[in-house]
């Protein structure tokens, strides 16, 4: 292993001309980021099939370039629209929209698109320098770590809610509700399944994540009418101070190493993803700030932190998969999807067997989050447009086009009417004030949390304290959750 | 999806063709071959490297769809469900269908009314210790004064079926770890020491044994085809044969005896091709297709080994 199987797989990229698979992965994955409801992984479902007529590698360059654009193009509609083209954005419209209702649209993208390449970057920098210790580190943690990992996450919903705690419990116990949906991964038994076989397999995310998301937003929109930007506001709605929030994820570095460490720690465990890591990477940044009053209202700082996150991930995702084949995320598990149909079988010894296919994946990675950000950056001062749609014109395009992406997923009409039950929810939350990405998070980490509960309890011999005590990384955990759970009061007394 | 809802209309427009007329012309439009689950995953890469194969033998385009979903029970329903004119077939994953339906979790297919049509081929198990374990033979598992710990995805996973039955048959005490996300974390799992052995088929588990992480102890079938490792017919277990997963062809029941019989060729001549076969080497994934003589043969017999075992399954 080492630089120069890079190089060679750089070279290779230019040289054979399959440059243009990643440039059209990249212009695919901004134009499925941006569209409320369609995201990364609904794009390379939806390639695979397009892939098996390719060469191996240059279905690798295909996937990379989608992989690595979709969640800038996502943040555009979150700061515009306030809608996340993509669920790993939710968190960016907490101050993302706020900057754009203040005319600074220009410096929240600005900061976005360079937060997200330097993530995307970071993330991909740091594989490259575990990739010899991959399987060390993916042997050291387990569902012990796992589960620890779900709880720290729960807890930062409790801390996320200031002034809003009931509210941000109510919505993550109901996500959590939803989670526990389905067969039940230790005895079998099927759980709250309505009689119908549609829930065996529990609620499936995407459709959720669309309605919540997406679906409820329109709703809001259309019950408002007019336009988003207002009559008030368009004037103010034009593209500027770009380069001011470029300059603004390298002035705040410390936010931007911390969400990209995030991101890419979060990605490298299976079954969490971007939308956990965005929001831990935003809690966090929330939490260790000196005036976390300024968040929610348009503090630069909560860009640049989900962003980062949510582009580190992927080469923290693809961790586990450079040491043992095995997917670390939604996009990765699709990616070996790829590989399959292609007649490789992805094993531990992948990275011998077919570097040229990781390798070309890791370099079209790379060139999609720069890639993307500049391209995103020139057009982005015709997309803030959108904003002055009239929302009768918007709304219907945004409801059927995510809808049929929905659909399009899996083929089955259920996803659809789950998507539209869940856009009714979404909506009666953003009535009533109940923090949506709470149940969502609390959704996405139910499934893992439980499984990895029965796990820890099963291999530790029903003795889960003493084994947990036992491990130093379960340690640093538990502390973390400890910690955590202390700031806010810390903070108080440090502050009287 | 435009795709379904032309072959809807085309279907709907076949059904006003007389059925004898449409037999003759058999196959006049594209076949649709359903997969119970998700692109990239074994029994799709299957359907999609026989795909091409078997156009160029029927003449007409055979359309891979995948219906994911309750373990690949929506699936198998959908072919159950499907008109049998010969126009939808699929692939099933035998015993992984067989045990839900004996323990009357099935929805809506019954395995004994289906057309079979061909085998492609048949996935042994093998039992698998780390590397640098201490056990050198299965009854080393069994003698631990504990159960034996084994890992696997979920509790209706047909190598979590091969573990229970198997172990209960020679009153071997285990506790199956569930939950792992896909056979290659099953056997991470036992590289990470958080189990002690794992029953898998043996093309997942070879990967792992020349990587070094993992050693063979025993495989699952009369004679050994792995160097080294003994069989279990060998060891003394002769029943541990049994237990495999086979890959079937199969469409709706009652499809048309010279329709299954010319679909039924068709895949045989498929699965025999030099490109099938290529890849069938490749990828390391077996291909050694049977008719459909053969095949209802096996089926009836699995069936009647699983309905053996119903009462313990049904109580574990």
């Amino acid at each position: 292993m080492g630089l120069d199987v890079l190089f060679d797989a750089v070279l290779a990229v230019f040289t054979s001309g399959s440059v243009i698979y990643v440039f059209l992965g990249v212009v695919l994955g901004l134009t499925f980021g941006v569209i409320p409801g369609l995201g990364g992984t609904t794009a390379l479902a939806l390639l695979i099939p397009v892939t098996f007529s390719m060469e191996s590698l240059d279905a690798m360059y295909l996937a990379g370039g989608v992989m690595g654009a979709t969640s800038f193009g996502g943040s555009i509609t979150a700061i515009l629209l306030n809608t996340p083209g993509t669920a790993p954005n939710a968190a960016t419209t907490f101050d993302g929209y706020p900057l754009a209702r203040q005319g600074k649209a220009g410096l929240a993208i600005g900061a976005s698109a360079c937060a997200s390449a330097m993530g995307g970057l970071i993330g991909l920098f740091t594989l490259l320098l575990v990739i010899p210790v991959a399987r060390e580190l993916v042997l050291a943690f387990g569902p012990a770590e796992f589960f620890l990992l779900t709880i720290l996450g729960l807890v930062a919903i409790a801390v996320s809610a200031r002034g809003k705690l009931l509210r941000g419990l109510i919505a993550g116990g109901f996500g959590l509700l939803l989670a526990f949906v389905g067969s039940d991964t230790v005895s079998g038994e099927l759980r709250f399944t309505l009689g119908t076989d549609y829930l065996w397999d529990g609620i499936p995310l995407v459709p959720t994540l669309t309605g919540m998301f997406a679906l409820s937003q329109m709703i809001e929109l259309a019950l408002k009418g007019g336009s988003v930007a207002g009559n008030a506001d368009a004037a103010k709605q034009r593209i500027s101070g770009v380069w001011e929030g470029v300059r603004a994820v390298f002035v705040n570095w410390p936010t931007l190493l911390r969400g990209s460490a995030i991101g890419t720690i979060i990605g490298a465990i299976p079954g969490l993803g971007g939308t956990v890591a965005s929001f831990i990477a935003y809690t966090s940044t929330v939490q260790t700030s000196k005036n976390p009053e300024s968040f929610g209202k348009g503090n630069i700082l909560g860009v640049i932190a989900p962003e980062s996150a949510n582009n580190a991930k992927d080469g923290g995702s693809l961790v586990p998969t450079v040491a043992f084949g095995i997917p670390g995320s939604a996009e990765t598990a699709l990616f070996l999807g790829i590989l399959v149909l292609h007649g490789i079988d992805p094993g531990p010894s992948i990275l011998l067997d077919n570097q040229r296919e990781v390798y070309g994946l890791i370099v079209a990675l790379t060139l999609s989050a720069v890639g993307a950000s500049v391209i995103g950056l020139i057009f982005s001062r015709w997309l803030v447009m959108i904003t002055h749609i009239n929302v009768d014109f918007l709304v219907p395009v945004v409801v059927a086009v995510s809808l049929t992406g929905v659909y399009v997923l899996a083929g089955k009409p259920g996803d659809v009417m789950l998507a539209m039950i869940m856009g009714v929810i979404g909506y009666l939350m953003i009535r009533f004030d109940y923090p949506r990405l709470t149940l969502v998070i609390a959704l996405v980490l139910g499934e893992t949390c439980e499984r990895s509960f029965h796990q820890t309890r099963m291999i530790s011999d029903y003795d889960m304290i003493g084994f947990m005590a036992a491990r130093p990384q379960s340690l640093i955990l538990i502390v973390l959750i400890v910690l955590t759970l202390l700031l806010p009061s810390l903070r108080r007394v440090k502050w009287r | 999806m435009l795709k379904t809802l032309k072959h809807g209309l085309i279907a709907a427009a076949a059904l006003a063709v007389s059925a004898g007329a449409a037999m003759a012309e058999w196959p006049d439009k594209p076949i649709k071959f359903i997969v119970g689950y998700s692109p990239g995953g074994g029994f799709d890469a299957y359907a999609r490297a026989l795909a091409p194969e078997l156009e160029k033998s029927l003449g007409v385009e055979v359309v891979v769809e995948n219906v994911p979903g309750a373990g690949g029970q929506k699936g198998a329903a959908t072919i159950y469900r499907a008109d049998p004119d010969g126009y939808t077939i699929g692939i099933w994953n035998i015993p992984g269908l067989t045990v839900p339906q004996l323990l009357g979790k099935a929805n809506g297919f019954d395995l004994n009314d289906v057309t079979w049509l061909a085998t492609l081929g048949n996935s042994r198990y093998a039992l698998a210790v780390k590397a640098d374990s201490e056990y050198q033979k299965l009854e080393d598992l069994c003698s631990l004064g504990r159960p034996f710990k084994h890992s696997d995805t979920g509790p209706a996973s047909t190598s979590s079926v091969t573990a229970y039955i198997a172990m209960n048959l020679i009153d071997c005490p285990i506790i199956n770890v569930t939950g792992y996300k896909g056979s290659s974390d099953t056997i991470v799992a036992l590289m990470r020491g958080e189990v002690d052995a794992t029953i898998k088929p043996i093309a997942s588990l070879n990967k792992y044994v020349k990587s070094g992480d993992v050693r063979l102890l025993m495989t699952f079938e009369d004679t050994p085809s792995v160097e080294g490792v003994p069989s279990s017919g060998e060891a003394g277990y002769p029943d541990f044969s049994k237990f495999q997963v086979v890959r079937v062809i199969g469409g709706p029941p009652g499809i048309p005896a010279d329709i299954a019989a010319r679909l039924s060729e068709a895949v045989v001549a498929a699965a025999s091709s030099d490109t099938v076969q290529e890849w069938s080497v490749s990828s390391k994934r077996p291909v050694d297709p049977v008719g459909p003589e053969e095949t209802r043969a096996l089926m009836d017999e699995l069936m009647g080994f699983y309905t053996t075992y119903k009462d313990l399954l049904a109580q574990k």
